[in-house]
């Protein structure tokens, strides 16, 4: 009964999503005659060339994973829409508005049918290749060149959205992994800001004698503890060991690899995060952050914003990874180019919609750096944090990115999909269980051998 | 039958419309599904016919198949262990409370909190007793640290922590359906036995549970069918971790065809369910329908 339920689910998901982008166009097409044949206001009217007015009327249906009404970026999308919606009279940008996982479950429903919407959201690398190889994505060469939008994107941020020299996405993030720290706590605990990871260890055992809980994780969730995970592997082993593995140059029985499974042992068993870890998801892990009940919190850049707005903001620092037995270069970051938007290759108004996304990734990174949510846009921006009234840990985060030379991104984003959770199981299972790091390394082999092609 | 002075036609033209919709909706799907299984299929580009090779990999080759299945039949035993007590309960409901229908009521109440309600629930009440953790915090309360645990954490009690809630929250669901079939056994047939000499224990052995057995089976049913739908509970609670220590065939089936991607092999651990399902009614049936002659 339970198959039948969820086929059933999956078949009406699919059904639902046809109907409602049906009725959705339908609806809105009348819309927006009634617009123009009515009122129109004279602004727009102006602005727009006398050509123009004879279009036809095109819907854009555009799926975002912005749901959230106080988180300012919600905010952005809105007013870049709405401005230009104002001087494109003809066009209409429905939003079909997700949570994330909803959405990548919604797209992946949509795509077996090939029913893609006209802009949709991918994450880079490898989370996104199916897609592509599906020929479900439209390239983007062309309309990056126009209005000069290509040189708006940090260097290189465009290579993780491109397969073949042809770009698919264009995204709306760049993070990275640091660490934030409860000055307050560290005080209290009488401990420094750790230098290396064996003394990021000793930190940890210090503040556990003292009954300060040194560091906090939502592991529920597995891509935590992995991402944290990796960034020992980027140090002990440089940048580029998965694609190592997938070129043939390594086996995950490397002394690197291996090395990496032991020193994160090392600081689970000093007892760094919380008990029960694993039954915390990523919202409760963090809100022991939050809510000053942890000292240390490794997350992607992304989480400032929130950070900012908790009871702890004003205590809040932030240190890079620290080396790991001697090795590795701090100044290497765990990457975390965002989810990019991408244009679906059997749109029906193809042209429109690059039109509109150019407009809205040109527009992106002023609307978004006025409501003091620029910190972590993949896209270069012009101001200054300080007068525009950012907190100091935005700038110095915002600071750190200047810092950065390279790294490595999240083992998801790079491995293929069965491997990946055959690693996340791996070692959220380290959170719970000691086990030999040699036996660890050859689960992530068999994964791996399991589920290459 | 002749009471419907209706031709079989007349009938037919009433059926038919929702028979076609119930076969467009469940049989279709089901095949599709079994059909899927037999294809290397990641959901999205292009698929590969290669025949039973998905499900030669489930039965021989997948190290969290076969300890799934044991922990969803665990879960099926544990909810029909439950109805006995659901009966008792019941019994006892119905013999020394006057009016009843509060009570029921509120053992009732569990089942209609959303899955998700419950899941956060019990998840604060198992948390470690320094995370708040409020059975941890009752124990040593009591003096009982040694019986503390994380237990959504530790593998070898997470499986049961969770098979406790499941229990938790039906327990009134099974309690009401065996209460009212209690209700519907005329007075008369225990008077009758008064007179004989027969009260009590003796009374329902020979008269309660015998006339329940139909009521009975129809708990049995729902219990095993819904332990294998036990999917959203658990992913509220465990997502199935730490490491597979809480998979269930349903959230293997999950993983597999969304995180994982493939989503014929997927399709064919749903086939799997789907004979398993099967397979269980008609045992279930074969066994009440000797136990039913036995008794009458």
């Amino acid at each position: 009964m339970a198959t039948m339920k969820n086929v059933f689910k999956l078949a009406m998901a699919g059904t639902l999503a046809v109907s409602l982008s049906a009725c959705g166009s339908g609806a809105s097409n009348n819309n927006s005659n009634a617009g123009s044949s009515t009122a129109k206001p004279d602004a727009s009217a102006a602005a727009t060339p006398a050509a123009q007015e004879k279009k036809e009327n095109v819907t854009i249906t555009f799926q975002n994973i912005y749901v959230d009404p106080t988180d300012p970026k919600t905010g952005v999308l809105k007013k870049i829409v709405a401005d230009y919606e104002a001087k494109n009279p003809n066009i209409k940008i429905e939003l079909d508005s997700l949570n994330t996982d909803q959405q990548k479950l919604k797209l992946k429903t949509q795509a077996a049918s090939k029913e893609v919407p006209d802009i949709t959201i991918v994450n880079p690398a490898a989370q996104m290749k199916p897609f592509v190889d599906a020929g479900l994505l439209a390239p983007l060469n062309d309309m990056v060149e126009q209005n000069g939008l290509k040189g708006t994107f940090q260097d290189g941020l465009l290579d993780f959205y491109t397969f073949d020299k042809n770009l698919y996405a264009l995204p709306d993030g760049n993070n990275i992994g640091v660490v934030y720290y409860n000055k307050e706590l560290f005080e209290k605990g009488g401990v420094q800001v750790p230098k290396t990871f064996e003394e990021m260890v000793d930190v940890v055992k210090t503040l556990k004698s003292k009954g300060i809980q040194p560091m906090a994780i939502g592991e529920k969730d597995t891509w935590t503890g992995s991402f944290l995970f990796m960034n020992i592997l980027l140090r002990t082993n440089g940048p580029g060991f998965l694609q190592q593995v997938v070129d043939g140059k390594k086996t995950f029985n490397d002394p690197a690899f291996v090395d990496a499974v032991s020193s994160f042992e090392d600081l689970v068993q000093a007892g760094a995060f919380q008990e029960g870890a694993t039954s915390f998801d990523y919202n409760a892990g963090e809100n022991l952050f939050k809510t000053g009940k942890a000292a240390m919190y490794y997350m992607g850049s992304w989480a400032t914003g929130g950070i900012e707005t908790s009871s702890v903001s004003s205590k809040v620092g932030v240190f890079k990874f620290p080396t790991v037995k001697g090795k590795g270069n701090p100044d290497e970051f765990m990457l975390a180019p965002g989810s990019g938007f991408a244009v679906s290759a059997n749109s029906k108004h193809l042209k429109e919609t690059k039109d509109f996304l150019n407009y809205f990734m040109l527009n992106y990174p002023k609307e978004a750096f006025a409501v003091k949510a620029a910190v972590g846009v993949g896209q270069k921006v012009d101001g200054d944090y300080k007068a525009a009234g950012y907190s100091d840990t935005a700038i110095e985060i915002s600071n750190l990115f200047k810092e950065v030379k390279g790294g490595d991104l999240s083992f998801d984003n790079t491995m293929n999909p069965g491997t990946s959770q055959g690693h996340l199981t791996s070692i959220q299972n380290l959170f719970v269980q000691k086990k030999d790091p040699a036996e660890v390394a050859k689960e992530h082999q068999t994964a791996y051998d399991t589920n290459k092609k | 039958m002749n009471v419907l002075r209706v031709s079989k036609l007349t009938i037919a033209a009433f059926v038919l419309p929702c028979l076609l919709l119930y076969v467009c909706l469940v049989f279709v799907p089901i095949l599709v599904s079994f059909y899927s299984g037999l294809l290397d299929w990641n959901g999205i580009g292009e698929s590969k016919f290669i025949g039973l090779d998905n499900f030669k990999n489930l039965l021989f080759n997948d190290p969290v198949f076969w300890p799934s299945v044991k922990r969803t039949l665990m879960f099926a035993l544990f909810s029909m262990a439950e109805i006995p007590v659901a009966l008792f309960v019941a019994m006892m409901l119905n013999r020394y409370v006057k009016k009843p229908n509060f009570l029921v009521s509120s053992y009732f109440l569990p089942v209609i909190l959303s899955v998700v309600i419950v899941g956060q629930l019990w998840k604060t009440i198992y948390n470690p007793a320094s995370m708040g953790g409020m059975l941890n915090q009752v124990l040593e309360t009591l003096g009982l640290q040694s019986w503390t645990h994380s237990w959504l954490t530790e593998p070898k009690v997470a499986m049961i922590a969770l098979y406790f809630v499941a229990l938790w929250q039906y327990l009134g669901y099974h309690t009401l359906i065996q209460f009212t079939g209690i209700q519907n056994i005329p007075a008369d047939v225990y008077e009758a036995a008064k007179i004989d000499g027969a009260e009590g224990f003796k009374a329902d052995w020979h008269i309660t549970f015998p006339l329940n057995i139909p009521i009975f089976k129809i708990s049995i049913v729902l219990a095993f069918i819904g332990s294998l739908q036990a999917f959203d509970m658990i992913m509220v609670m465990t997502g199935g971790g730490p490491a597979h220590a809480t998979d269930v065939i349903s959230t293997h089936m999950y993983n597999m065809s969304f995180l994982s991607m493939k989503y014929g092999y997927g399709s064919a651990i749903a086939a799997f369910l789907v004979i398993l399902c099967l397979v269980a009614t008609v045992l279930i049936n074969f066994v009440f329908t000797r136990l039913e002659r036995k008794f009458t």
